[in-house]
């Protein structure tokens, strides 16, 4: 097995590696290097092969994946080579011990069936002899390494008990207890709060600093890869078509890819011309007190609107107690205007668009629209169409709504289809698409198709919860572009949600900013932004700035 | 605590309702108990005298709650055909009391047999991954879902009894004489009622992990070095097992009830013939008594399922 030692500079030499499912190649001769105490950055859209090199890296591809090229070399080991099985045993005294992976999402990479505590000792119990009080110890100490509070209590607690972000400190912990010379992290930080995402960069910062291991950092978000990594791999269909260090990648990028995909960050400094600014000039026009300067009436005017959920009673049963999620929400919205609601997850972005949309009534407050119909796009492109529709049933849908609610907006098969077409069109998708169904489109595609779900009916208000959360940069990009397109086409009024400061900053007018259920800051989008009064405004605006 | 409460009290209720059902159907369904007994021959004083003997000539409600307080008191009735002696009746509790242990050694058998095979096979069928295994198992589950379980009890019969010669057909030993004897005869009718269990729920669960063998959580387990086994037994089967242990307590229920037909096949004196026989002659207090002891095992099963699922699923009892 140490046959094949030769001359080694780097902890990991990934030479000429190529990987491919059947026949499809997902990886193509990538070759990267990563030295010992350093961070590489992989970057790239998903479907982009970063995932699956860093697997094979970790030998833990599917069966099906096949290395057609190159090697993939540990600490002057050949691990997996091309043309040879994999070799398990040769990889389990690797894997876990001297190389460790944590996971996208914290809340399905823990095991739900068991204590936390067991999940991480369980590296100590298959590669050390400790016993078990010796593990336990060893736990909470690694618990407390990286700033989980309570780690005692902790070691008997089950994931769902903790939240996103300490679940993801577990992963790290169980990824750092046997300080292993590579750390590989896919996507950590993708799945948690802007808040959230800034702790644990600093704490992979940190572990990097402290253990000096090498360290693979998988993200699709350029600024996270550059705050974070000493040198960064851009990676476009399983080839990295640059690698360099960070400074170098983002002063003179080679490559037009790389180019595009800096240009496509939602960024306060190259904030996208024409759109918001025009609208900017326009919404100065309404006054901040709300009334309309003009005296255009709003669409909607939400005034002291307090949203509760009930709460499974503990008392006796027949004594209902509900929770406040959101206090004391008051806002206009004007025709063709965007407003964006930013806050963390849990603040009650969420369910303040729901009680807008009449979808909790357990409400105290006013709600007045002067719209018909609003309509909303979700967040998840994947759940939230109709699987077994087709594209275009989907767009025809709220216009049948529609016409059975009101019978002067009753249309006939072919008027019904005639406005398909024209929306299917306008999102940017071809006449072909009408008898496709959801699973044939990519994330972008449905998305494209929720928002022509949403404007088909011409509505007056549009509220877009997240709707580009679940997508990468790039599309992100063009989803943002077509949504401020069309709103200014057909002059909605757009209730923007987002936890992406960045992103609704290149949305909207006006913005709220939304903290434990309280708007506590309201006001134009530049005005915000270059004079934030409050603390937590403050904080987000810095958390997220990207330069 | 405030949970089985609330178990027991469900418990009650569907006891009470099934046993209106079954004093109601009995009211409805053609045939009468006294021609059963005295044939067609019989003078119709003599049915009048039999009839006012055994309270039929009561209101069906006074016939009823005389029954159910007589019951709640202990008192299960006397069985209208069995009798102990030249004029005294069977009491229904010792009528069954003597059938009762047959019938519950041969589902405990089953159950037994059911799982200790059908878990590892399971397992070893999701691993393995191999199309030959998947062809063999499936006609295997297709033939034992398939065959009636009366045939399958012969089969069994003939091969175990006459081709191996591990035992001898309708050789039944009592268990109050024998007991090794008595499970010895009774492996071979629990087998019966088990392959075409084991055949379902291996099939369930191998699909069960081939699911839970796509989380998130096993490649984590793998990242850590975990051998194969320890992926397999330590991570999946755990969250696999849970929708295997509905399907289990539903085998479970329905093999308690009645394994009527194999106890037929096999000669064994168990609640199931007894069911039979009884409904056919019309012997209400004992058709009764039996359906409440199905009614409470069913029930009894399903909180000790869902206790289970408890005990497995952490996320169920924190909620």
């Amino acid at each position: 097995m140490n046959d094949k030692v030769f001359v080694q500079k780097s902890m990991i030499q990934i030479e000429d590696l190529s990987v491919s499912f059947g026949s499809t190649d997902a990886v193509k001769n990538v070759s990267l290097e990563i030295a010992k105490g350093e961070i590489l950055g992989m970057v790239g859209e998903s479907g982009s092969g970063k995932s699956v090199t860093a697997l094979t890296l970790m030998g833990l591809t599917a069966e099906s994946a096949k290395i057609t090229s190159g090697r993939v070399c540990f600490d002057g080991v050949t691990l997996a080579e091309a043309g040879k099985p994999r070799d398990r045993a040769l990889y389990r005294e690797y894997q876990g011990s001297r190389m460790s992976m944590v996971f996208q999402e914290p809340m399905t990479s823990l095991n739900p069936t068991q204590k936390v505590g067991s999940q991480v000792e369980e590296m100590l119990k298959l590669h050390t002899t400790l016993d078990r009080n010796e593990r336990r110890d060893r736990v909470a100490e690694s618990f407390a390494a990286v700033g989980l509070k309570d780690p005692k209590l902790l070691l008997d607690q089950y994931p769902h008990q903790l939240s996103g972000g300490m679940r993801q400190r577990v992963m790290i912990a169980m990824a750092v207890i046997l300080h292993p010379d590579l750390i590989v992290a896919d996507e950590p930080t993708t799945a948690l709060d802007v808040t959230i995402q800034n702790q644990i960069i600093s704490l992979l910062r940190e572990i990097n600093r402290r253990e000096n291991n090498a360290m693979l950092f998988i993200t699709h978000d350029l600024n996270l890869a550059r705050r974070l990594c000493h040198r960064i791999a851009v990676m476009k269909d399983g080839r990295v078509v640059e690698c360099a260090g960070t400074e170098e990648i983002f002063g003179a990028p080679k490559e037009e890819y790389t180019r595009s995909l800096i240009r496509a960050v939602p960024s306060r400094v190259n904030a996208v011309p024409g759109g918001r600014k025009e609208a900017q000039s326009r919404g100065a026009v309404y006054g901040a007190d709300g009334a309309g300067a003009d005296g255009r009436q709003p669409v909607l005017e939400v005034h002291d609107l307090h949203v509760y959920y009930p709460e499974s009673a503990k008392g006796f049963p027949g004594r209902k107690q509900r929770k406040c999620v959101v206090s004391g929400a008051d806002f206009v919205l004007y025709p063709g205007e965007v407003l964006g609601l930013v806050g963390e997850s849990g603040c009650g972005k969420s369910s303040l668009s729901k009680a807008i949309l009449g979808m909790n009534r357990e409400i105290k407050g006013t709600v007045k629209h002067h719209s018909t119909r609003p309509q909303m796009v979700f967040q998840d492109p994947y759940s939230s169409l109709n699987p077994s529709k087709t594209v275009g049933w989907l767009l025809m849908e709220p216009l049948r709504a529609a016409g059975a609610l009101d019978k002067n907006l009753l249309m006939s098969g072919q008027e019904m289809e005639e406005r398909a077409r024209e929306m299917l069109a306008r999102v940017g998708l071809d006449e072909r698409y009408m008898s496709r169904r959801p699973s044939q489109l990519s994330g972008g595609q449905r998305q494209r198709v929720s928002i022509g779900q949403a404007l088909i009916t011409r509505p007056g208000l549009v509220i877009a919860d997240e709707p580009v959360s679940a997508l990468d940069v790039t599309l992100q990009a063009q989803i943002l572009d077509l949504m401020r397109r069309l709103q200014r086409e057909m002059q909605a009024a757009y209730l923007f949600i987002s936890h992406d400061i960045n992103v609704v900053y290149c949305m909207s007018d006006r913005i709220m900013v939304m903290k434990d259920g309280k708007i506590i800051e309201q006001g134009e989008t530049e005005e915000v932004f270059a004079n934030p009064k409050e603390e937590y405004t403050k904080a987000l605006l810095k958390e997220s700035y990207t330069g | 605590m405030r949970y089985l409460v609330k178990k027991l009290f469900t418990l009650i209720m569907t006891l009470f309702v099934v046993s209106v059902a079954a004093f109601l159907a009995f009211q409805i369904i053609p045939g009468d108990v006294v021609d059963s007994i005295l044939g067609t021959e019989a003078t119709p004083e003599r049915e009048e005298q039999l009839r006012e003997e055994l309270g039929l000539n009561d209101p069906p409600t006074v016939r009823y709650v005389n029954w159910m307080t007589d019951v709640l008191h202990g008192d299960l009735g006397k069985s209208y055909r069995y009798s102990k002696s030249m004029n005294e009746m069977m009491p229904v509790a010792e009528l069954i009391g003597d059938k009762l242990p047959v019938t519950l050694w041969l589902s405990f058998l089953s159950i037994l047999i059911i799982v200790v095979i059908s878990i590892p096979l399971g397992v070893f069928w999701a691993k393995s991954r191999s199309h030959v295994l998947d062809a063999v198992m499936s006609v295997l589950t297709q033939f034992s879902m398939a065959v009636p379980s009366f045939f399958l009890g012969i089969l069994v019969t003939y091969f175990f009894g006459m081709v191996l010669r591990w035992f001898i057909p309708g050789s039944y030993v009592s268990y109050e004489k024998d007991f090794a004897g008595f499970i010895g005869y009774l492996i071979f009718p629990a087998i019966s009622v088990a392959i075409p269990k084991i055949a379902m729920t291996a099939r369930f669960l191998r699909n069960s992990m081939l699911t839970e063998m796509s989380a998130d959580y096993v490649l984590t387990a793998r990242s850590k070095g975990c051998t194969e086994r320890r992926v397999m037994y330590g991570h999946v089967l755990r969250n696999a097992l849970m929708p295997v242990v509905t399907f289990l307590g539903m085998i479970i229920a329905e093999i308690v009830a009645g394994s009527i037909v194999v106890e037929q096949v096999f000669a064994l004196p168990g609640v199931g013939r007894l069911l039979i026989s009884s409904i056919s002659t019309r012997d209400f207090p004992v058709v009764e008594i039996l359906v409440l002891y199905i009614t409470s095992v069913v029930i009894v099963v399903y909180v000790l399922v869902d206790l289970l699922y408890r005990l497995i699923d952490p996320r169920i009892s924190h909620k």
